[in-house]
């Protein structure tokens, strides 16, 4: 029943945790604000760019357009999520071969575009599955990035696939 | 942006919490992805959003083949519906159009029922179960069921035909089981390929016999009239054809009969020149 407050229980980036909060905040507000892990962006807040995409049990969505109550009993992954403390190796492969291929410049959009390649990267290996080009478009479909006009981005998602 | 937050997990606490909210400013909120876009441009006072997102019932989240039939809870995903292997093999056209539908964030997320409910007439699953000849099952808070067909449950532009106590629960579709070819098929026209409200869409479902002949037909429209049109005189016209012989004149015709249902506006997306043009193409487009 309707309440002024709700509290839930999920895990972000490994750490289980409880907040009670107010029954419209939105999971981007939640991890931003409330969490300070600042490393999800806000962009157009309308779910147009992916700039704010974080994954959910392990698929991304749009942290604009979910609602925080929503990831009660869930397992949420931020870009904080993949890297590492090792320092001999410190980066997701993702994030690796995004920085090996130059497939960041302003950095804005990359966040939301490692989460969505890491959703898919996961989604592919599970399926043994090793996608052609189109298939990588289609998978970053929803991650605008101005800048790098895309093609190196995809070079480095298929460059996860290499040798497979 | 404020509003309360009711989360019903079984149909006992759904119906309490419809019946408590009688009267007053609720909406219901499934993959909220519509829902909370338009309550961030224009926030509403008092409300309740019914966030059906913790709710456990199988007859609202499951996809369930039966005898000559599928029946699809609306809460299931656009994302569960393209990976479902009944409807990618006899039914393309819905398919597609939840393949199609904005990006890959949003189909985790956005539920077939909220497509339909959201009524709009650029709705991509919306239009494909309109070809398809769906019925909606809608139940009531005190549990009473009615089925309407699905052309019916739209009554205007972003209209439907729920009542304030009545939910759509799944919506069932026919499926000829006797091993008819299906030429079946989504098109969607707009300015990119992702994240795009459609400017024109077509969705057609069309069997053909091992001989042949066309035995059924569906054609919809989408975001060229006030609501998804089903174009019936196109579907009368091709059934009993046989299909491999429908030539460019029979298809031109076909259009035509098409675009009798079409009345589409100007706006920032499209004129309605344009839209006409680009439907009377790819209608003609789908027997190339």
């Amino acid at each position: 029943m309707p309440t002024d407050t709700h509290k839930i229980t999920f895990t972000i980036n490994g750490r289980k945790m409880e907040r009670t909060i107010s029954p419209s905040l939105l999971l981007i507000d939640l991890i931003r604000e409330e969490l300070s892990l600042k490393g999800t962006k806000p962009g157009c807040l309308e779910g147009e760019c992916g700039a704010c995409t974080v994954l959910i049990n392990g698929d991304a969505i749009s942290s604009c357009l979910y609602l925080a109550v929503n990831v009660n009993g869930k397992e949420i992954t931020t870009i904080e999520g993949l890297s590492t403390d090792d320092r001999n190796a410190p980066f997701d492969p993702v994030q690796e071969a995004m920085i090996q291929h130059g497939g960041v410049q302003c950095g804005y959009c990359t966040p939301g575009m490692v989460m969505s390649i890491k959703a898919f990267q996961e989604h592919c290996e599970a399926n043994r599955f090793v996608p052609g080009r189109e298939e990588i478009k289609k998978a970053i479909e929803g991650n605008l990035c101005r800048c790098t006009g895309y093609t190196k981005i995809i070079d480095a998602v298929e460059s996860l696939f290499e040798g497979e | 942006m404020n509003f309360n937050v009711a989360s019903p997990e079984t149909n006992e606490e759904l119906f309490e919490v419809i019946a408590a909210n009688q009267g007053r400013n609720f909406r219901f909120g499934a993959g909220c992805t519509d829902l909370l876009i338009e309550l961030k441009k224009q926030p509403e006072k008092d409300l309740t959003v019914i966030n059906l997102g913790y709710l456990n019932d199988p007859q609202f989240n499951s996809i369930e083949n039966n005898d000559g039939s599928v029946r699809i809870g609306a809460l299931v995903t656009a994302n569960r519906i393209t990976s479902d292997l009944t409807i990618q093999e006899r039914l393309p056209v819905l398919y597609e159009a939840a393949n199609q539908l904005a990006s890959g964030q949003i189909r985790q997320v956005a539920t077939i029922g909220g497509n339909l409910c959201t009524a709009s007439p650029a709705g991509d699953m919306a239009c494909a179960l309109v070809a398809l000849k769906a019925e909606c099952e809608i139940l009531s808070a005190n549990g009473k069921v009615r089925v309407v067909p699905i052309e019916d449950f739209f009554t205007g532009v972003r209209k439907t035909d729920l009542k304030e106590n009545e939910i759509l629960r799944s919506v069932q579709i026919p499926v000829n089981n006797s091993g008819e070819k299906v030429h079946s098929g989504f098109i969607k026209v707009g300015v990119r390929r992702s994240m795009e409200c459609s400017v024109v869409s077509l969705a057609y479902h069309i069997q053909i016999t091992a001989d042949d002949i066309i035995t059924l037909a569906g054609i919809a429209i989408g975001s060229v009239a006030p609501t998804i049109k089903f174009a019936s005189s196109a579907c009368e016209y091709l059934t009993g054809k046989r299909f491999s012989e429908i030539g460019s004149s029979e298809s031109e015709e076909f259009a035509t009969k098409i675009l009798e249902y079409a009345s589409p506006i100007s706006d920032i997306r499209a004129s309605a020149w344009y839209r006409e043009e680009v439907l009377f193409n790819i209608s003609k487009s789908i027997f190339e």
